[in-house]
C-alpha cells in the first residue's frame, strides 16, 4: 500500500481552481454529493514518485464567512483538519482583491502553500510579481503559476511535495497586528473581545481567527461560543459587540485584513495597477437592452456551433448504423448464427452503440463551447444581463445558456449546467431544464399535433410554449425554496471577470477526456436499457402479439386507460423515455405493423403511412392525452444519465423523473377529460 | 475633507459614470458586509464608477477588478466623490 496524502484547493471563482484540479487528476476524478448537503463534492487523485495524492475541489467562495451552504461546507472541511496541504489560490493578475482569501486563513493551523495563479495574464498586463518576496515575507511557500500552461507543472509538484514534506503554517502575529489598535493598550475591541474568551479554542483555529468571525457576526462560530462559553463571558462578549465600534466589527476586520495584504503586495509587486478595462464591447455586453440582445446573438452562435462541431460524430453514427446491421445480418446469416443472437448484436450492440455516439458527439460540443465561453469570460456577463430576469426563478442569469442550449439536445445541456456556481441552483436548473423540448421532442410533438389536429396543429405549438413556461413557474415553487434557500437569493454582487485569451490545447484536452468519460458511462447505461426494450419487444416470428411487451401492456390497460392511453400508446409513451425515436419507432409497429419492433436511430419512422394509421385508430381525446403527455415526457435515456452523474445522486435523478412523469400523466389525463367533454 | 463632506451620504447608486471617488461608509446587515468586504470594498477603497444606468447593476472598478454590485445594494453604499 502505498502513502495516501490529502490535498484541498481553495480559492475564489475565477481563480483557476478547476483548471488546477483538472490538470491534476485527469480522468481520475469523482463528484458527489457532500453529506446532507446539496453542495457537489469534487474529488481526484494523482499519482506522483509513487504516493498517491488525493485533491479535494472545495467549493469556490470570496472567503471563509460562513454565509452559503457552499461556504459552510468549505470551511467545515478545512477545519475538519483532514488535509495534509491547504493549496490556496489566488490570481496574480487581481492579486490585491484575491489575496483576501489568505487573509481571512490566517489564524487556522494548517499547513498552507500560495500558488499565484495567471502569472502570465499579470505579465501581460504589466504587472510583475516576486514569489519569492511574499514567500519570505509570509513564511509560507509561495509559487508563481499558470494553471493554463503544462510547462508549470514540475515546479508545482516540486513545490507541493516539499510542502508536504515541512509543513508551515501561517503566522497570525502580523495580522493582529493590523487588527489590534496598539494605542488603546490592549483596550481595543480584538483584544477584549480575546480576553473574554480565555483560554478558549476550536480546533484548528487560533483565538485570533474566533474574535475575528464573532466580530463579523459570524453565525456559526458565534453559535459555537454561545454553546461552549460560561455565562459571564457569553455575556462579556455580547457587550462588546452591542457597542457602537462592535457594530462595525465586519467593516474593522476587513479594512485590517486588506492592510495586511496590501503591505504583502507593495513589497513584492510592482506598484503599478492594471489600466482599467472597460472596452467597448462590455459597453454593449453590460447594456440593459443591448446586452440582452447581444447575448441572444451569442447563445444563438453557440448553439450553431454545437451543432457543426457535432456534425461529424452525428454523422459517423447514423452513417455507420446501417452499414454496420446489415454486416451483422449478412456475417450473422452467413455463419448460420442463431438468429436471437443477430438481433441482439444488431439492434442493441450496433444500434446502441451508434445512437451513443450520436448522442455523446452534442454533449463533446456543448461542453467545448460552454467550456470557451467559460474561459473567455463572457460567462459572468451572462449573469449581468440576465440576473433579473431569472432571479424570479431562484437562477443565477448565467443559468440562460445552459436553458437555451437544451433546444439542442437536453442531455449535452444538462452538462452545461456545471456552468452555475452552487448545486443548489445546478439542480434547479437541471429541473427546468427537462422541460424544454430538444429538437426531436419538437418533431414528435408536432408530428403528432399535425397528425391528430391537422390545422390546428400550431394552436398545440403555441400551447406548448405556454405550459413550457408554466412548467418553470411550477418547479420554481416546488424546488426553488428547497435548493435556493430565500436567504442565498440576494442581490447580484459579483465580479466581471477580464477577458481572457482561451488556451486551446488545454480546453481541448479537458473537454476530450470529459467526453470519454461520459461515453463510456453512457454507453453502458444506453446498452443495459436497449438489452431491456430488445428482450420485451423480441418477437421470434416477427408477431407482435408475442412480444412481452404486449402482453404487459394489455394486462395494465385498465390502468393505463384511466390516464387516456390505450396500452399502444401508452408503450410508445415508455418508449419515448429511452429516446423520441424509439417512441416513433413502436409505433410504427404496433400501429403499422412494419419496421422493427423497436429501432434506435431510424429517424423517419414518422412515414405518411403512421400518420394515417394513428388518425383513423385514435381517437380525439386519446390524441389530446398522449400528445399532452408526449410534451413532458422524460427526456432520453442519455439525459437520464447524464442528470444522474450532474447531479450525483440517485435520488435526485428519481425525483426529477418522477416529476415529470407525474407532470406528463397529470396533463395526459386532463386532456383526456376535456377531451371527452369536447368531442 | 470639507468638500467631500459637503455631499455627505451620496450614495453609490445616486453617482454618475466615469467618476472616482472613495468608499466612505457602508451600511447592511453582517451578511451583506461581509460579501462586499470579501469582494475588495472597504471604506477607504478608491475605485471608478464605470457604469450606472439607473437600473442594471452598477459596475465599479476597484483593486483591480470590475465589480458588480445590484442596483438596490449599491445605495446602501456610500461615497466620496473626488472632485
Amino acid at each position: 500500500m502505498s502513502e495516501i496524502k490529502t490535498i484541498a484547493l481553495l480559492g475564489q471563482p475565477n481563480s483557476g481552481k478547476s483548471t488546477l484540479f483538472n490538470n491534476l487528476t485527469g480522468l481520475h476524478q469523482r463528484v458527489g454529493n457532500w453529506p446532507g448537503k446539496t453542495v457537489e463534492q469534487a474529488e481526484g487523485s494523482f499519482v506522483f514518485d509513487g504516493v498517491t495524492y488525493n485533491v479535494v475541489d472545495l467549493p469556490g467562495s470570496y472567503g471563509l464567512s460562513a454565509n452559503s451552504e457552499e461556504e459552510v461546507v468549505t470551511r467545515d472541511y478545512i477545519q475538519s483538519g483532514k488535509a495534509d496541504l491547504v493549496c490556496i489560490l489566488v490570481d496574480a493578475s487581481q492579486l490585491e482583491r484575491s489575496l483576501y482569501m489568505l487573509a481571512d486563513f490566517v489564524g487556522i493551523r494548517m499547513p498552507v502553500m500560495l500558488v499565484l495563479n495567471m502569472m502570465d495574464v499579470a505579465e501581460a498586463a504589466g504587472k510583475k510579481i516576486d514569489a519569492s518576496a511574499i514567500e519570505k515575507h509570509l513564511g509560507i511557500p509561495v509559487l508563481g503559476f499558470s494553471a493554463a500552461e503544462s510547462k508549470c507543472y514540475p515546479e508545482f509538484f516540486k513545490k507541493m511535495v516539499s510542502a508536504i514534506k515541512t509543513p508551515v503554517c501561517l503566522d497570525s502575529k502580523s495580522l493582529r497586528n493590523e487588527l489590534v489598535d496598539e494605542k488603546k493598550n490592549g483596550e481595543d475591541i480584538i483584544s477584549r473581545i480575546e480576553a473574554a474568551l480565555g483560554d478558549f479554542e476550536y480546533g484548528v483555529c487560533e483565538k485570533i481567527w474566533i474574535a475575528e468571525k464573532i466580530l463579523e457576526k459570524d453565525k456559526l462560530v458565534c453559535d459555537i461560543v454561545n454553546e461552549m462559553l460560561p455565562f459571564a463571558r457569553k455575556n462579556a462578549i455580547d457587550t462588546i459587540l452591542d457597542s457602537a465600534e462592535g457594530r462595525d466589527g465586519g467593516i474593522l476586520t476587513g479594512e485590517a485584513k486588506y492592510r495586511w495584504v496590501s503591505k504583502i503586495v507593495r513589497e513584492s509587486a510592482t506598484p503599478k495597477s492594471i489600466e482599467k478595462v472597460f472596452s467597448k464591447w462590455d459597453r454593449i455586453a453590460t447594456h440593459h437592452i443591448k446586452g440582452k440582445f447581444f447575448a441572444f446573438g451569442i447563445m444563438v452562435v453557440s448553439l450553431m456551433a454545437c451543432m457543426i462541431l457535432a456534425f461529424p460524430g452525428m454523422g459517423i453514427g447514423f452513417g455507420l448504423q446501417p452499414i454496420l446491421e446489415s454486416a451483422v445480418e449478412r456475417a450473422g446469416n452467413a455463419l448460420g448464427v442463431w438468429p436471437v443472437a443477430i438481433s441482439f448484436v444488431k439492434l442493441v450492440l450496433v444500434g446502441g452503440t451508434c445512437i451513443t455516439v450520436c448522442m455523446t458527439s452534442f454533449i463533446f460540443s456543448i461542453i467545448f463551447v460552454f467550456r470557451i465561453l467559460e474561459e473567455i469570460g463572457y460567462m459572468a456577463r451572462f449573469s449581468y444581463a440576465f440576473d433579473s430576469w431569472l432571479s424570479r426563478l431562484g437562477l443565477q442569469g448565467k443559468a440562460i445558456m445552459p436553458l437555451f442550449s437544451g433546444i439542442g439536445c437536453t442531455a449535452g445541456a444538462v452538462c452545461g449546467t456545471r456552468v452555475l456556481d452552487t448545486r443548489g441552483q445546478r439542480l434547479l436548473a437541471l429541473v427546468l431544464l427537462w422541460a424544454i423540448p430538444c429538437g426531436s421532442k419538437v418533431a414528435v410533438v408536432l408530428f403528432l399535433a399535425s397528425t391528430f389536429f391537422g390545422s390546428a396543429a400550431p394552436l398545440f405549438g403555441v400551447g406548448y410554449v405556454a405550459l413550457i413556461f408554466a412548467s418553470f413557474y411550477l418547479s420554481s415553487r416546488l424546488f426553488g425554496k428547497k435548493l435556493v434557500p430565500q436567504n442565498e437569493r440576494v442581490g447580484m454582487i459579483m465580479e466581471l471577470p477580464p477577458y481572457h485569451k482561451p488556451h486551446w490545447k488545454m480546453i481541448a484536452a479537458m473537454v476530450g477526456r470529459s467526453t470519454w468519460g461520459i461515453f463510456k458511462k453512457a454507453l453502458k447505461m444506453i446498452l443495459m436499457v436497449a438489452a431491456i426494450f430488445w428482450a420485451l419487444s423480441y418477437a421470434g416470428d416477427g408477431n407482435v402479439e408475442n412480444t412481452l411487451l404486449y402482453r404487459i401492456g394489455n394486462a395494465i390497460e385498465p390502468v393505463t386507460m384511466f390516464f387516456g392511453m390505450r396500452w399502444e400508446l401508452f408503450v410508445s409513451y415508455l418508449g419515448g423515455m429511452f429516446s423520441k425515436e424509439a417512441s416513433l419507432g413502436i409505433m410504427s409497429t404496433l400501429f403499422n405493423h412494419t419496421g422493427e419492433a423497436f429501432s434506435l436511430v431510424t429517424r423517419v419512422a414518422a412515414s405518411e403511412n403512421l400518420g394515417e394509421a394513428l388518425a383513423s385508430t385514435i381517437t380525439k381525446p386519446e390524441s389530446l392525452a398522449f400528445l399532452f403527455a408526449s410534451m413532458f415526457n422524460v427526456p432520453c435515456v442519455l439525459a437520464m444519465g447524464t442528470t444522474y452523474r450532474e447531479a450525483g445522486s440517485i435520488r435526485w435523478l428519481c425525483t426529477i423523473m418522477g416529476y415529470y412523469i407525474a407532470l406528463s400523466l397529470g396533463l395526459g389525463f386532463i386532456g383526456y377529460h376535456i377531451g371527452l367533454l369536447i368531442f | 475633507m470639507k468638500n467631500a463632506d459637503f455631499v455627505d451620504r451620496l450614495s453609490l447608486a445616486e453617482m454618475g459614470e466615469n467618476r472616482c471617488g472613495t468608499v466612505a461608509q457602508i451600511e447592511g446587515d453582517s451578511r451583506f458586509i461581509s460579501r462586499i468586504v470579501s469582494i475588495g470594498l472597504t471604506p477607504g477603497s478608491a475605485f471608478t464608477l464605470l457604469k450606472n444606468d439607473g437600473r442594471s447593476p452598477v459596475l465599479i472598478f476597484c483593486r483591480d477588478t470590475v465589480i458588480a454590485v445590484n442596483h438596490k445594494e449599491s445605495s446602501q453604499i456610500f461615497v466620496k466623490m473626488e472632485s
